[in-house]
């Protein structure tokens, strides 16, 4: 709650417009060289968005996205780089895949859903108290720590299912397949609930961030530890409370990837969504509408891509090159565009 | 003091001194102007500077002399003016070509590498060879500082140094240099009485030796001591100057008259003594029983304090900077723990014990707080002013129901802080970082008053800031210790504390050496119990 | 099996496993050392790989290979001391970019030209054994029958040791790392140092990247670094910036690497994974244990600007 400047306001969303503008224009260049037409195949990345089948599509990829987005805004606010939201992503996807014929064994499906996603959550939680720990108490630098975990849960995950998770009636290393019933219900054409969790968290966290005293405190922590001190507001807690929600957050995307898209878990299984998750939120300057619309727009792009890979025979990784173009052009738009108006007022 | 005064005649000083006018100008100075956003930090000022002279920079915090001496040092580029050294026009990019040029500066925050070893400071940036001769530096250091009678083992790592030691360094790594300009500023404000004679007597040496010395300060009786050329810089300006001629010819008095009246010319007189009648009262309020605490590295910032605080009065602290002074505060507030003893509150409703509640707690008992980093610790500078003042009760009706904030109370709260402090600001939804230094000052005081406080700590209540709002915030201290606050006042500047304090305690390496009645705290006595020198 | 044989086999397996990641980590160390933080190595890894071994296929010259990696890491290098010495930009956010961007141009380009053959490059005899050195039981294979990049890497070590601690160009990096303001005041180019460690860096991570798909795989695969670049930033702190000790953690990483492989070839029943994952849990718990009480250099991460302190 401040003023600021009609150019103050407009300028991250200026500097994310010409941080797109110019990735698509690299990216052109890009195919250009490698004798590919740009236009036509920029046509082919934002058709295979377009119509029903497109769209639901998107939004099915752009759950997990925002679900992890929720957990981002949070901890990024707070000053702490959780960059583990990979491993406990696959966290909580391995304990859902493996909770779940037991607890459908036993419970209805509604509750049966809620404590599953309550175990994802708390799983991706759970893997964060070791560097939320290190951080916090001992001071130890939590980028490195975040990664490890990731890594860490990787080849932890990756063993358990071809180990003690594994289920033993199949070939594949994978656990057992949730019928379709007990997965999480559809809305419209594939699509979820999922989504609606994901769209009401990347809100409720944009609005409980600015106006609730907890969210106010995470964010006063986040802008000055000092201060926090100084003014009796509990870091340690506070920031605990960020780091563990943030990776309950991924955890929950890890969840909603078992109950409601894949239906098990699956060996070497990495969708690494976190530093998609991450560059959206930071473009999107923890904006919940912003996180929204990017998350949109980047599960919109990797359809496109998959598409223009079918079509064209360009990797997917087109997109991923997008994605890093749109991050550093973004940082540097910031940049160009506070000097600019430094100087204007000088 | 009258033989002081003595040593500026040119008889006195050696060779090098003669009349400057015939001597070519070492450094000559023209319409310096340098902006920053929002603040025009000089505004034309010249400056020369000759061989062989003191030439001193005297003015308030704020005045800009800082600026100009970084501006000379190469730290900042000047948006107008020019400057010559040894009539060769010049145009520093960077510290680096000020160096070339042989300007040495002692900066007034050190510019010391804490995990590098004396030698290794001493050396840094010379480039001389490109193996490090860190055994040959030393034998140069040690040369170099027998010259000056300066002692300082080259091996040390410069974090372990003292402040004063630390300073010595850096006098080292210019001297080294073999400066014909030396630049310092505030060179004594971390320095005890013997350790600013070693520092004189060593500015003295250099200036026999025909070095060109600008003294930034803002301590009158240091610049009467040293110089041979004062100029006087306000709001930027250079407003005054007192030439080598008027210093040999006028006494003591009339020229610090003049300066006084350049410096502070124009500024309302602060209204009389009279309308303030302390009423200490015989309540204790704050007892302190033999408290020790560590640093972070564990070792005895302030060590078996006891002291008690009354109602109604006001307990100044002096003491050399980092003598444990802040951590005191910072305990008291519950913002470091204590490692033996214990803090307790109040008589009235029986004793409460503060030993290590916390912050929170401290708060809820009365217990107010106004820190010396004002923008570091006590603001968040991109949060409002309304967000700002309302931090240490926002889980307090009105500020907050539910869990939820509530804006227009927020508002409401923030704008009444405004009008009682008359603090400048447009509207409180303006961020707190783009207030000046008195009105953060200003702000920070409300917001710790709007509590109602029955303990009120303040560190360095007027550091830096202008006149006007220095007198508002004594007044205002004023005030809150006659209607029964108790204050604990910690300042570097004696002046404030002797004028404000019913009592006087000094801390000297973390222990609180004595508490005199403001009767026998006369500036010597405070002085010589800063050293750690007990009566 | 003789333990003899199963000792040199491991010792030399894991020292030449452990190159990629330890040129990374020697060049990260003095990065970190100089203030920056760049977690685009892992990227420059990528970056470095892929070129080489595209050059190297394309030429025939493993030797060009490595140069081409060389200079794509030290342009790589370049540009992020642009982005975050000149521009100030924050490292983390451009560290992220740059890894995400190469992560998606190596991929992009390897399935592009490569999607359809997967080629890898003839295997030809890689070591170069010392005469008479080579000999030595145990330490003659280990140290003296390796690749040349080998050699060069265990030069390497003591030179960029004395270098550190014995030059006055160690000493401004230490100090600018430190104490920017310091050294600018003492008139070292904070700038220009911060530049050559920041292009050193990207050099050695397109070495150890080079490495990787030249000397140690004669392949490419898309993300093959598989998070190296991130453990040598983990190694360069452990190491506490010192090069014999960051040596010594990256052997010791190489070591369960090669277990893990070594393992399976004699068809221990453990899973490869469980192994793999272990280095992870040892590089936490070296950092519980060592990072405890090692501070970062102070202005890590943060860009110089003059006149602040």
């Amino acid at each position: 709650m401040n003023e600021m400047g009609w150019t103050e306001r407009l300028r991250p969303y200026i500097s994310l417009m010409f941080a797109i503008i110019a990735s698509f224009t690299v990216g052109a260049f890009l195919l250009w060289i490698l004798g590919i037409n740009p236009l036509r195949a920029y046509q082919v990345l934002f058709e295979a968005g377009l119509g029903k089948l497109g769209i639901t599509q998107t939004l099915i990829k752009m759950t997990p996205l925002l679900m992890i987005s929720a957990g981002l805004m949070i901890v990024l606010s707070a000053g702490i780089w959780n960059l583990g939201e990979d491993g406990q992503f696959l966290i909580g996807a391995i304990l859902v895949g493996v909770a779940a014929p037991i607890i459908n064994a036993y419970l209805p499906k509604i509750p049966a859903l809620l404590i599953l996603g309550m175990i994802g959550f708390l799983g991706g939680a759970a893997w964060a108290i070791i560097p939320a720990v290190l951080r916090i108490w001992y001071g130890l630098n939590e980028i490195i720590t975040t990664i490890m975990t990731d890594y860490l849960a990787i080849y932890l995950t990756s063993w358990l299912v071809k180990g003690p998770f594994r289920d033993p009636s199949v070939i594949p290393p994978q656990t057992p397949v949730i019928p379709l019933v007990r997965r999480i219900p559809q809305i419209w054409g594939g699509v979820h609930i999922g989504l609606i969790i994901g769209v009401v968290a990347v809100l409720g966290v944009h609005f409980l961030m600015r106006n609730s005293t907890i969210g106010w405190k995470i964010l006063v922590v986040g802008k000055s530890i000092k201060t926090a001190v100084h003014t009796g507001i509990p870091v340690a807690r506070l920031s605990m409370m960020a780091f563990l929600l943030s990776a309950g957050f991924a955890g929950l995307a890890g969840a909603n990837g078992v109950l409601g898209v894949k239906g098990l878990f699956q060996g070497d299984w990495n969708p690494a969504y976190g530093f998609t998750a991450f560059a959206l939120v930071y473009m999107a300057r923890f904006k919940g509408g912003t996180v929204i619309f990017l998350a949109y727009f980047f599960s919109f792009l990797l359809l496109g891509g998959q598409m223009m890979s079918l079509r064209l025979g360009t990797p997917v990784f087109f997109v991923t090159i997008l994605e890093g173009l749109m991050l550093i052009f973004f940082v540097v738009n910031e940049y160009l565009f506070q000097h600019v108006l430094e100087r204007r007022r000088s | 003091m009258k033989t002081q005064l003595r040593i500026n005649q040119p008889d006195l000083k050696g060779e090098g001194t003669g009349s400057p006018s015939n001597q070519e100008a070492l450094v000559q100075m023209r319409g310096i102007t340098k902006r920053f956003p929002g603040v025009v930090a000089n505004d034309g000022i010249d400056l020369d500077l000759y061989p062989g002279e003191i030439h001193s920079l005297l003015g308030e915090n704020g005045a800009g002399k800082t600026t100009l001496l970084n501006i000379l040092s190469g730290i900042h580029q000047p948006d107008e003016g020019t400057i010559s050294v040894r009539n060769e026009v010049v145009h520093f990019k960077s510290p680096h070509d000020a160096l070339e040029h042989g300007i040495g500066t002692v900066y007034q925050h050190f510019a010391l590498v804490p995990n590098l070893s004396v030698a290794e400071n001493v050396i840094l940036g010379l480039n001389t060879a490109w193996i490090l001769d860190l055994k040959g530096a030393e034998r140069r250091i040690q040369r170099t500082m027998e010259k000056f009678g300066l002692t300082i083992d080259p091996h040390l790592q410069v974090q372990y140094l003292s402040l004063g030691q630390q300073q010595r360094v850096e006098i080292v790594k210019v001297l080294f240099r073999k400066p014909k300009i030396l630049l310092l500023d505030e060179p004594t404000s971390v320095l005890t009485p013997s350790e600013v004679g070693e520092l004189f007597r060593m500015v003295k040496q250099l200036r026999a030796e025909g070095v060109g010395v600008v003294f930034i300060t803002h301590k009158l009786h240091e610049v009467l001591e040293l110089s041979d050329r004062i100029t006087i810089l306000r709001n930027g300006q250079r407003i005054g100057a007192v030439t080598p001629e008027e210093l040999a010819n006028q006494t003591h008095e009339e020229i610090s008259n003049h300066i006084v009246q350049l410096m502070f010319g124009g500024v309302p007189e602060e209204e009389t003594e009279g309308t303030y009648a302390p009423r200490v009262s015989e309540e204790i309020v704050l007892t302190l029983e033999g408290i020790t605490i560590l640093d972070s590295q564990g070792v005895a910032a302030v060590r078996n304090l006891s002291l008690e605080l009354r109602a109604g009065e006001i307990l100044g602290i002096a003491g050399v900077g980092g003598s444990g002074q802040k951590e005191l505060l910072e305990a008291i507030a519950g913002q470091l723990p204590v490692a033996q003893g214990n803090i307790r509150l109040g008589e009235r409703l029986g004793e409460i014990d503060l030993t290590n509640k916390g912050v929170p707690f401290a708060m809820k008992m009365g217990i107010a707080y106004i820190t010396d980093d004002r923008i570091g610790e006590g603001i968040i500078t991109d949060l409002s002013v309304a967000e700002n003042s309302v931090i240490r009760r926002i889980d307090k009706r009105p500020m907050s129901r539910w869990m939820l904030l509530r804006w227009q109370a927020i508002f409401d709260f923030a704008n009444s802080l405004i009008g009682a402090f008359d603090i400048k600001v447009p509207s409180p939804q303006i961020l707190a970082g783009t207030l000046s230094g008195g009105n953060i000052q200003k702000l920070l005081l409300a917001r710790e008053l709007s509590a109602d406080p029955t303990v009120l700590m303040c560190n360095q209540p007027t550091h830096g800031l202008d006149v006007k709002t220095a007198q508002f915030v004594w007044k205002t201290l004023r005030e809150q210790a006659s209607m029964g606050a108790a204050i604990l006042l910690i300042s570097s500047d004696l002046d404030e504390l002797l004028k404000l304090s019913n009592r006087v305690g000094v801390m000297y390496n973390g222990e609180l050496l004595e508490v005199l009645s403001i009767e026998a705290a006369d500036r010597e006595t405070v002085g010589r119990l800063m050293l750690g020198e007990r009566s | 099996m003789e333990v003899e044989a199963f000792i040199t086999v491991l010792l030399s397996a894991s020292l030449r496993a452990s190159i990629p990641m330890l040129l990374a980590a020697l060049g990260e160390a003095y990065n970190e050392k100089g203030g920056i933080l760049n977690l685009g190595i892992e990227g420059m890894m990528l970056g470095g790989a892929f070129s080489g071994f595209a050059v190297a296929l394309i030429t025939g010259s493993v030797f060009l290979g490595f140069m081409t990696g060389v200079a794509v890491g030290a342009i790589s290098g370049l540009i992020f001391a642009y982005l975050s010495v000149t521009l100030k930009l924050d490292q983390i956010i451009t560290g992220i970019g740059f890894t995400i961007l190469m992560v998606g141009l190596t991929g992009f380009l390897y399935r592009y030209f490569y999607g359809r053959n997967f080629p890898t490059l003839g295997v030809s005899k890689k070591t170069l054994a010392i005469p008479f050195l080579s000999k030595i039981p145990v330490i003659g294979p280990v140290l003296f029958d390796q690749h040349v990049v080998v050699y060069l890497t265990l030069l390497l070590i003591p030179l960029l040791h004395w270098i550190l601690f014995h030059t006055t160009f160690g000493l401004n990096i230490r100090a600018v790392g430190e104490t920017p303001g310091a050294a600018d005041a003492a008139g070292v180019n904070v700038a220009q140092i911060r530049y050559l460690v920041a292009v050193f860096a990207g050099a050695m991570a397109g070495l150890g990247g080079a490495f990787l798909s030249l000397g140690n795989l004669s392949l490419f695969v898309p993300g093959e670094t598989q998070g190296i670049g991130y453990i040598a930033i983990a190694m360069a702190m452990l190491g506490k910036w010192s090069p014999y000790r960051v040596f010594i953690g990256a052997w010791l990483f190489g070591m369960v690497e090669s277990l893990a492989v070594g393992l399976q070839i004699i068809a221990v029943p453990v899973q490869p994974e469980f192994i793999l994952m272990l280095p992870y849990v040892g590089v936490i718990v070296a950092m519980v244990f060592l990072a405890r009480n090692a501070r970062l250099p102070a202005k890590l991460m943060l860009p110089y600007e003059r006149g602040e302190r």
